[in-house]
């Protein structure tokens, strides 16, 4: 976009134009004067009914806007805002991620493989996701998805595929919704294209809303769309603003960009169908995430996390917003189930890109010779012992595992190879043509047709990579297998330093000392999985600081994340120090007391327990006496003496408080410590009502609501001409805050509603939420309010089924998401179920519905039932076909006013529309009757004169099904 | 799809009522094994029983007035399903928990401020009972709320007003005046707006024992409210109390109160931190004062 100067437009002076203009000015102006004064007949009220009628709507309107006024609880630093291409097949999905990414990070990715993260302005990163033709990936997606761009094929028209997500969209809480035309330059004729487009326009603002934006991308240039119109889309998605939707932000959840298998190879030799262990890496979305929730993955089923970190971003925001726009080591792009960001997953092997400076290294190692691949093996060959053992052979032979020692196991290490081929590295990939053929097996027919384009594409943007990376010799990067290591395995973080100085950073190589002598202290601590990635190499230099950082802390960090994490923040560490304020602020006028009350506050500092210790178990600076700690249910520790343990166990239960420190209130000095809690006592300087009085008359309302922090210095005596000024400039402060206030309320209370002022309120408390952590440190501040969206987490769930990691395909969408604290339990639910009006047929009782509701994907069987007049709920054999009814089923526990969509069938592609019903949940009764009419056919065996006495036979016969 | 087998253990009977409120709102099991191992009298006494019956459906047991129940019932009312009516039934007034009448002028201003409020929200004393007899009737009425509202309770304020409530039942009605008269001697050296109701309780609303006893409570310019009480020693238990010596160590206990400080009184603190916590994501913040052993 280079800016070319133009010509300004010239104003004739002179000639009929001009004139023409001129009158025309004057006349107006003239007019518009005196239009009043001239014709004030016209001005008049003509008809109070109209008036009140157009004075109605204009507030109708004006309340139309409102919206409930939430409490804006985004991070300082967002998560990335999931942008979901959908669209048949065929219709442009990859292209257009591609030409996306190309736009936002002048980089090619060729093969749409999984989330890509991008950061495509100064404040905002989006994660791309393609969601293929499955209903299962359109209804997880709709779950987390921000936005959606919906490829419309303009040539074809509407397909149900976009008439079922939007379905599934408005179920779900509706994200935002682009439409995008595509396939615009088959139209020939103009005049049909533009009524196409008209036609496609007004169908689609019937299914969204009136006035939706549609996109149109007319026309293919060597494969990809318009740069124009491409600019255009991605200058629209970086301004678009997004409404909160109550499901996401009462939950957390991931959208995982990274799945790594952390089973111990052994057991998977073992029995290669035993369950696994998996971390899952991606930004938390939603809300804070605790540490030991539980989480559900749809199409997986519900787990509990057994550890959560969080990792440094691996695509951050710029630091500094010095400029208009960013450049280009600022535009970052993460990817890395597409191979970006360092790890390339195929198949059965993970990749990891190396600078090519090493290439000749690791061609070199036909037969494991150096010392990292000694330490794998190493760890292989011990996995069968114990934990322990394994750590003394690895450490102490670090330098002296020998072949020899290798071969102790020969039978192990020979079926090691046999079986897993992954954990061996495999030969280095010498061209890049072998590579591209694997890359592009994989992805769809689409790109076949422009395979030769990519083909290119690929080589250049390979190489743009290992630019990036500051290689200095330019060959193609070399591929090395990545070997999955057990989490735990002290050996892990041993082999991430020998990974890291093979890549020649010796710089490292004294942390990884440190390390590694930390380790033979015996400390197993927590790792992270990976060397995180190629690309990342800086991060990873960080990340090592700060776990080296984390061990010379101690281990009480780590410890403590076994303890119970407070949902609130009630901040109660500062209450002590508050409290000594309050208590300090009570002895300010009693000099003669004060070192026997400060004595006593010292004593009761002494036996009152760290609070924030008690509960966030975050301090850690006495382990030792954690012999009276018991922990509870993994979720307390209760601290206690151990000599009023027996006593206190069995205590009697009551809140009344006797206080001991009885202080006789008959002393005239006693009483005079808390004569200035009352009004009539002293008050502070600056909420004297005679100051105040003083300074303004008109104020003396309104000084109970100020607040200064000056009561505490005040004890500083020493520093009295310094405070003294501090206090004359709060004080200005103070006088200025009240003046502009007191202006506020007079003129612009005129026009404050309700609505303005809870908006206020709202945004006090937001400013609130957000000042309280501000400045505490991460690791600290994770322990109080759980890690907050935003975060980049690796999340390590066990026992996953091994179908999870056997057949993972990156093209899926993996959503990881936190239930709430009684969702993970079964019972029955109550709710309001439609037939949805385009599917063909109607539902019966008792037939297999598969629900999506809340993150779930399950299958149940309804029960339909009508409420009748009377309050009873009949049961109904078939939905009513234009109706609401009742349903019942026995599914997961989900909050009242969750919706939920209902299909009969998610494998294959039906031609009709697949949503079978809509609905929301409305109860979660336990005990609801549903009732069913029965026809009993019976034969007369006494009949009198009004009486009729009817033998009916027994309920089977009669046609009543349990 | 696995229920939660997840279960919290805890051994003997202390902070009873906290583990059985805080499992029913987390909806986490609790097992309780070990109640009184040592004791003679071994396992549940029948205050405890009738409280898990009452969290069930209200019959208060005599061992433990009605305040040992409300308090429970103040933690879980604002997240029951429908609004809660209550009428409790049994001694309103004992020398061991608090009682109904400073759970009235003290707890329910501090639910006010947690957004609890409306018609519904009200401890209402339709009958008084002394123990060990007991029959007293109160009437407890809360409405629903789905959120609490985050508090900023870091200013307590400097006290304005002091009210009371003197009451005697089945004793002389001068009683309450003795009462009044010896709590203000020593309040009136603070502060001079103090008002002390007195009420006598007759005929069917006035219980089966006798008893007398004093709640004062004293309100900032902030709206904080703290509160103290003495009740007579119940019949037959202990020596006798004069009116005077029990109006003097009530305001005592106040000023005690006082100096203790913060926004939230000694009683309620484990009220306001529940709240707090279950509030919503936004930072609540209070001043306590020391905590008490109970919170």
């Amino acid at each position: 976009m280079e800016k070319k100067e133009q010509k300004r437009h010239q104003h004739k002076h002179s000639g009929p134009k001009a004139q023409k203009k001129n009158r025309k000015k004057e006349q107006g102006t003239e007019q518009v004067q005196d239009e009043r004064k001239r014709n004030p007949r016209a001005f008049s009220v003509q008809s109070a009914v109209r008036m009140a009628k157009t004075f109605h709507r204009t507030q109708d309107i004006k309340t139309k806007k409102h919206h409930i006024p939430l409490v804006d609880r985004t991070p300082l630093e967002p998560p990335p805002v999931v942008v979901v291409v959908i669209g048949p097949p065929k219709v442009g999905k990859s292209t257009l991620i591609r030409c996306l990414i190309k736009n936002y990070t002048r980089q090619k990715l060729s093969d749409i493989c999984g989330p890509v993260t991008i950061v495509s302005g100064k404040k905002r990163r989006l994660t791309l996701i393609e969601c293929n033709n499955d209903i299962n990936s359109m209804i997880d997606l709709a779950k987390v998805a921000d936005l959606v761009l919906m490829l419309i094929d303009a040539s074809f028209g509407f397909e149900m595929e976009t008439f079922e997500f939007l379905n599934i969209c408005q179920v779900h809480g509706f994200p935002r919704v682009m439409g995008v035309l595509t396939h615009l330059d088959t139209f020939k004729n103009n005049k049909t294209l533009s009524k196409t487009k008209k036609r496609l326009k007004h169908r689609f603002w019937t299914e969204v809303y009136q006035g939706a934006k549609l996109f149109y991308l007319s026309g293919m240039v060597y494969g990809e769309y318009q740069t124009q119109e491409v600019k255009n889309l991605g200058r629209f998605i970086s301004v678009m603003k997004f409404r909160p939707l109550v499901w996401r932000t009462s939950h957390p959840y991931v959208v995982a960009d990274r799945m790594e298998d952390l089973t111990d190879p052994e057991a998977i030799r073992l029995n290669p169908k035993c369950d696994r262990t998996v971390s899952l890496y991606g930004y938390l979305r939603g809300t804070f995430l605790k540490n030991k929730c539980q989480v559900h993955i749809p199409g997986v089923g519900d787990f509990s996390v057994a550890d959560v970190s969080f990792l440094p971003d691996p695509c951050p925001l710029p630091e500094v917003i010095k400029k208009r726009a960013l450049n280009v080591k600022e535009r970052l792009l993460y990817a890395p189930l597409a191979g970006v960001g360092g790890l390339v997953y195929d198949k059965d092997a993970v990749y990891i890109d190396m600078p090519s400076g090493h290439k000749c290294l690791f061609q070199e190692e036909v037969r494991p010779t150096t010392e990292l691949v000694q330490s794998l093996i190493g760890t292989q060959a011990t996995l069968d012992a114990k934990m322990a053992a394994s750590k003394v052979s690895l450490f102490t032979g670090t330098a002296a595992l020998t072949p020899e020692e290798v071969k102790q196991n020969p039978m192990e290490s020979r079926e090691w190879d046999e079986n897993a081929q992954r954990e061996r590295r495999r030969a280095v990939f010498a061209d890049e043509d072998e590579k591209d053929d694997d890359e592009e097996e994989e992805s769809d027919e689409e790109e076949e047709e422009e395979e030769e384009d990519e083909e290119d594409e690929d080589e250049e943007g390979l190489t743009k990579k290992v630019d990036e990376k500051a290689v200095e010799t330019a060959a193609p990067p070399v591929k090395k297998q990545k070997i999955e290591e057990p989490m735990e395995m002290p050996a892990f973080a041993d082999s991430d330093d020998e990974l890291e100085k093979s890549e020649g950073e010796e710089s490292e190589e004294e942390e990884g000392d440190e390390e590694n002598e930390e380790m033979e202290e015996g400390e197993p601590a927590k790792r992270r999985s990976g060397p995180d990635s190629g690309l990342c190499s800086e991060e990873d230099d960080e990340d090592e600081e700060e776990d080296s950082d984390m061990d010379e802390d101690g281990d009480g960090i780590v410890k403590s994340k076994m303890s119970f994490k407070h949902p609130e923040e009630e901040k109660i560490d500062t209450e002590d120090a508050e409290m000594a304020y309050e208590t300090a602020g009570a002895l300010r006028w009693k000099e003669d007391l004060a070192q026997k009350a400060s004595e006593a506050y010292l004593r009761h500092q002494l036996a009152a327990p760290n609070l924030r210790k008690l509960v966030y178990g975050t301090v850690a600076e006495e382990e030792e006496d954690s012999n009276d700690e018991e922990e509870l249910g993994g979720l307390f520790k209760v601290s206690r003496p151990e000599r009023s343990k027996k006593v206190r166990a069995d205590a009697m239960d009551c809140s009344r408080f006797h206080p001991d420190s009885s202080h006789d209130w008959d002393q005239e000095e006693v009483r005079s410590s808390i004569r200035d809690c009352f009004v009539t006592g002293k008050w502070e300087e600056d909420k004297d009502a005679a100051t105040l009085l003083k300074e303004n008359d008109e104020l003396y309302g309104d000084f109970e609501d100020l607040e200064t922090g000056e009561v505490h210095k005040a004890k500083t005596g020493n520093k009295d001409k310094h405070y003294h000024v501090i206090f004359q400039k709060n004080k200005r402060l103070e006088k200025k805050r009240r003046l502009k206030e007191r202006f506020d309320a007079q003129y612009d209370d005129g026009d404050a509603t309700y609505f303005d002022d809870l908006k206020d309120e709202m945004q006090k408390q937001a400013e609130l939420n957000r000042q309280e952590f501000e400045d505490v440190d991460d690791e600290v501040r994770v322990q109080y309010e759980g890690f907050r969206p935003g975060m980049y987490v690796r999340v390590e769930i066990p026992a996953l089924p091994c179908e999870f990691v056997t057949n993972f395909d990156p093209h899926y969408p993996i959503v990881l998401g936190g239930l709430g604290p009684s969702e993970g339990n079964v019972g029955y639910l109550q709710m309001r179920l439609k037939k949805h009006r385009w599917h063909s047929r109607i539902l019966k009782t008792r037939d297999p519905l598969i629900l999506s509701l809340g993150w779930r994907r399950f299958q149940t069987i309804p029960l339909y039932y009508i409420e009748d007049h009377n309050g009873r709920h009949r049961l109904l054999k078939y939905t009513p076909e234009h109706m609401h009814c009742g349903a019942t089923i026995w599914g997961p526990i989900t909050p009242q006013g969750t919706g939920f969509l209902a299909v009969q069938t998610v494998g294959g592609i039906k031609a009709n529309f697949r949503i079978a019903a809509t609905g929301v949940v409305l109860d979660l009764d336990k005990s609801v009757t549903i009732v069913k009419k029965l026809k009993l056919i019976g034969y007369p065996y006494k009949i009198f004169k009004n009486t009729c006495f009817i033998q009916v036979g027994s309920p089977a016969e009669s046609g009543v099904s349990p | 799809m696995e229920t939660q087998h997840v279960c919290v253990c805890f051994e003997g009977c202390s902070c009873f009522r906290q583990r059985l409120v805080l499992s029913t709102l987390s909806v986490k099991r609790v097992k309780i094994p070990n109640i009184r191992s040592k004791d003679d009298n071994l396992g549940l006494r029948d205050f405890e029983v009738s409280f898990i019956r009452l969290l069930d459906k209200h019959e208060c047991n005599v061992q433990r007035s009605i305040g040992y129940y409300l308090e429970a019932l103040l933690m879980l009312a604002p997240f029951v399903k429908t609004p809660l009516r209550a009428a409790l039934k049994g001694v309103t007034n004992d020398p061991t928990d608090p009682s109904v009448d400073l759970l009235k002028v003290t707890a329910i201003p501090l639910m006010k401020k947690f957004g609890i409020d409306g018609d519904g929200l009200e401890i209402k004393v339709l009958k008084r009972g002394m123990a060990p007899a007991g029959g007293g009737e109160v009437l407890f009425t809360c409405p629903v709320r789905r959120s609490m509202k985050p508090v900023q309770l870091t200013e307590p304020g400097k006290i304005k007003r002091i009210r009371g409530t003197a009451f005697s039942v089945r004793v002389s009605p001068q009683m309450a005046n003795r009462i009044v008269d010896s709590a203000r001697s020593i309040l009136n050296k603070f502060i001079p707006d103090i008002y002390i109701y007195t009420d006598h309780m007759k005929g069917a609303s006035s219980g089966k024992s006798p008893g007398f006893g004093l709640t004062l409570v004293a309100e900032t310019v902030n709206g904080t409210f703290l509160g103290a009480e003495v009740m007579s020693t119940p019949q037959g238990q202990g020596d006798p109390v004069l009116p005077e010596d029990l109006g003097r160590n009530c305001a005592k206990l106040l000023l005690e109160e006082i100096y203790r400080g913060g926004c939230v009184d000694s009683t309620n603190q484990s009220l306001a931190l529940l709240y707090m916590t279950l509030g919503q994501q936004d930072v609540s913040k209070s001043l306590l004062g020391p905590l008490s052993p109970y919170t």
